[in-house]
């Protein structure tokens, strides 16, 4: 195993943490984030007003990390930024696999007492190969294992997506609405100003993790430019990665300066390597999300062709407008499937070329071995790579068309055999509208058991294509 | 001249600009068909290779100091017999001395003037962070004034340079517009990773133009090229 790849992953897969400067008025956020971890934790803390507030959480506290009678697998260090310097030096000392700084007043600063205090870390860090994360960072989240950034992070079971962050609020961010949709974190690494570690060494890292099989990062700047650029190429041939770009535009590229010290890469250049490397670019949080979902509920897919089923006639319009609009294709059907959707489509406010208006030969609820025949035809047709399904909310979660009509109880479990059964890529759009609590309950539960569920035709027709531009990407089409 | 030959008189004298002679014969070496300049010194020099190499001919500055060559008069098209180009000569270098006094003339290139066809450019420059950068446009006032032109990094791979040609919304007019002549677009790939290999061999290389290529049926031909050293 590479060097570096190799000290990242004791860092990652920690047995012990030590948490360097916890106190009170943060809420001692750090050592309650880590009391989910299942390894052996300890607390470093000098100020004796501090230590009955760490007694109280059952953490053995040490006036020094020399101290601690354990080898130190991951550090977390809070203490104040003239501090730093020395417990850097004493994490090279002990031998700590790396630590992570989340006192920041670095080189962000712009300030000179700031650089010349980075410079120092960094320089003690490189010189004894210490791992150093950050400075000005949330450090590292590892579900399984119980290494958290935040206290509510989830912890316990496994993850497959990898995420990598300049920004600690995005790292965490993601994770947690990464969870809502059914997405878990295997690692996660907050860069904070990357000075000694970098999302370079991150990516190689996460390439070869078995664990990780989707990659996704929000960036800043890029340090080793030519190094991530070579890296990024050979990681897209493994497994996806999904890049959300900070500081893409004038003031985005101010605040980006202040707030991780990085430098611009003009625009033309960022996506001329996005194209090159076939990373899948996103612009935000959500985004990042609903591309990562597609690639880990859906089969692959490469090609463009959509077949279409929506509930009524205004939502086949416009959910062909947007799936085409966002660059997808949605072609006529054979003559086969045309001719068996005849034998029993009710075309009395329906309709059967692509899309399928099909609200009323569902019976508004009451038919779902219609809506079965129809998914079954399209996964059947040769004209078509992957099928979209609108759910409309007030069919799925109560009784839409008055109580007589019984509520699609039915759905859910037809959309996991669908998901399963079918060869081609399927999706499901579940718009919340005014149904916001119950949607996002029942949305919850479909995608606990692995349908991908989009809130809106624009979210899951641009996830989509981001995903089937990978694929294409990957087997050497366009 | 070799590669090397000339870049190491270009740097013992000074100069990071390479003249139009120079450049070429650098890209002709590295497999980048151009329309061969020849050096004259004088009118009568001139005259001399115009009928060597066939009429019509087309004149142009040659000097170190000189980037833009149209602005200050040094350059003079579709010269049909050798009176004419003499003339040219003359003119040509009293125009760019009257513009630029201070300037070192070498002398003026004669080339033959290439047949037409559809204009495109290609370019590298260097990005701070990530190196060579190769551009590639249509020529002429849709690069400038609408910025049509596609960007990728060194080295490019062969879907790449597909990828490049294809992306430019002028893309069509090379497919051939209007029944016009269709563009050898496979040529133009074909320059654009031979411009992606030599830009890699040659780090000291900061900066390149060719400007404008004429794409054709068959082959494409640059007609003016320009390097600039680090």
């Amino acid at each position: 195993m590479d060097d570096i790849v190799s000290r990242l992953d004791r860092v990652l897969n920690p047995r012990t943490v030590a948490v360097i400067g916890d106190k009170r008025a943060m809420g001692y956020m750090w050592l309650r984030s880590l009391s989910a971890f299942k390894g052996k934790l300890y607390s470093v803390q000098i100020d004796p007003n501090e230590l009955p507030g760490i007694q109280e959480l059952g953490v053995p506290n040490y006036a020094s990390l020399l101290d601690v009678p354990d080898e130190i697998d991951y550090a977390v260090c809070a203490v104040p930024r003239t501090v730093a310097p020395r417990i850097v030096r004493d994490c090279a000392a002990k031998g700590v696999g790396g630590v992570s700084l989340f006192t920041s007043g670095f080189a962000e600063t712009g300030e000179e007492e700031g650089i010349r205090l980075q410079n120092e870390i960094a320089g003690v860090a490189q010189e004894s190969g210490l791992v150093l994360i950050g400075p000005n960072c949330m450090g590292v989240y590892n579900r399984r294992l119980g290494v958290r950034q935040a206290m509510d992070q989830p912890a316990g079971d496994e993850g497959r997506v990898g995420f990598i962050s300049h920004s600690g609020t995005h790292a965490i961010n993601f994770s947690l609405l990464a969870s809502v949709h059914g997405i878990k974190i295997s690692k996660s690494i907050s860069a904070g100003n990357s000075v000694v570690v970098n999302p370079a060494d991150y990516l190689e890292y996460l390439a070869q993790d078995a664990e990780t099989q989707i990659i996704a990062m929000y960036l800043e700047g890029i340090q080793e430019p030519r190094r991530f650029f070579r890296l990024l190429k050979e990681t897209t041939r493994k497994k996806p990665v999904v890049v959300w770009k900070g500081g893409t535009s004038e003031s985005g590229e101010r605040a980006m300066f202040s707030h991780t010290a990085a430098l611009a890469t003009p625009l033309s250049v960022w996506q001329a390597l996005v194209k090159q490397c076939g990373v899948i670019p996103t612009d935000s949080l959500d985004e990042t999300v609903d591309v990562v979902k597609a690639l880990l509920f859906t089969k692959p897919c490469a090609g463009r062709r959509m077949g279409l089923i929506a509930l009524t006639g205004g939502q086949s319009v416009v959910i062909s407008d947007t799936f085409a609009r966002e660059g997808l294709d949605v072609p006529l059907l054979t003559q086969r499937s045309y001719d068996e959707l005849s034998s029993f489509f009710n075309i009395i406010g329906g309709s059967y070329r692509n899309p399928l208006d099909a609200g009323g030969t569902l019976g508004f609820g009451a038919r779902p071995d219609n809506l079965e025949r129809m998914l079954r035809i399209l996964d059947e047709d040769e004209n078509i790579d992957a099928v979209v399904l609108e759910i409309a909310s007030r069919l799925l979660v109560r009784r839409a068309f008055g109580p007589l009509m019984p509520p699609a109880d039915w759905l859910p479990d037809m959309l996991v055999a669908q998901k399963e059964r079918s060869p081609k890529a399927f999706i499901a759009i579940l718009h919340p509208g005014h149904l916001e609590a119950q949607v996002i309950e029942e949305r919850a539960k479909l995608l606990e058991r692995g349908v991908p569920v989009f809130g809106s035709f624009q979210q899951g027709a641009r996830a989509l294509c981001k995903m089937i531009d990978y694929y294409r990407f990957c087997r050497g089409l366009d | 001249m070799t590669t090397a030959t000339i870049i190491d008189k270009a740097k013992s004298e000074g100069r990071t600009l390479l003249t139009e002679v120079e450049s070429k014969a650098i890209l002709e070496e590295a497999g980048i068909p151009t329309a061969k300049a020849r050096l004259a010194t004088s009118a009568q020099e001139a005259a001399k290779a115009a009928k060597e190499i066939g009429f019509p001919v087309v004149l142009k500055i040659v000097s170190p100091d000189i980037t833009h060559k149209s602005d200050v008069g040094g350059v003079k098209l579709d010269l049909k017999t050798p009176d004419e180009v003499a003339a040219a000569y003359d003119e040509i270098v009293a125009a760019a001395k009257k513009a630029q006094p201070n300037a070192r003339i070498d002398g003026v290139a004669v080339q033959k003037m290439a047949p037409p066809g559809i204009e495109v450019i290609m370019g590298m420059s260097q990005d701070p962070q990530f190196g060579p950068v190769l551009m590639f446009g249509l020529g002429g006032v849709l690069v400038e004034v609408l910025k049509d032109v596609s960007f990728r990094l060194v080295p490019l791979e062969p879907r790449d340079a597909r990828q490049m040609i294809r992306e430019i919304k002028g893309y069509p007019l090379l497919e051939g517009y209007r029944g016009q002549e269709p563009a050898d677009v496979e040529a133009l790939e074909k320059l654009l990773l031979r411009l992606s290999e030599f830009v890699e061999k040659h780090p000291e290389i900061s900066e390149l133009d060719l400007n404008p290529i004429f794409a054709y049926k068959d082959g494409a031909l640059a007609v003016d090229a320009r390097i600039i050293l680090s």
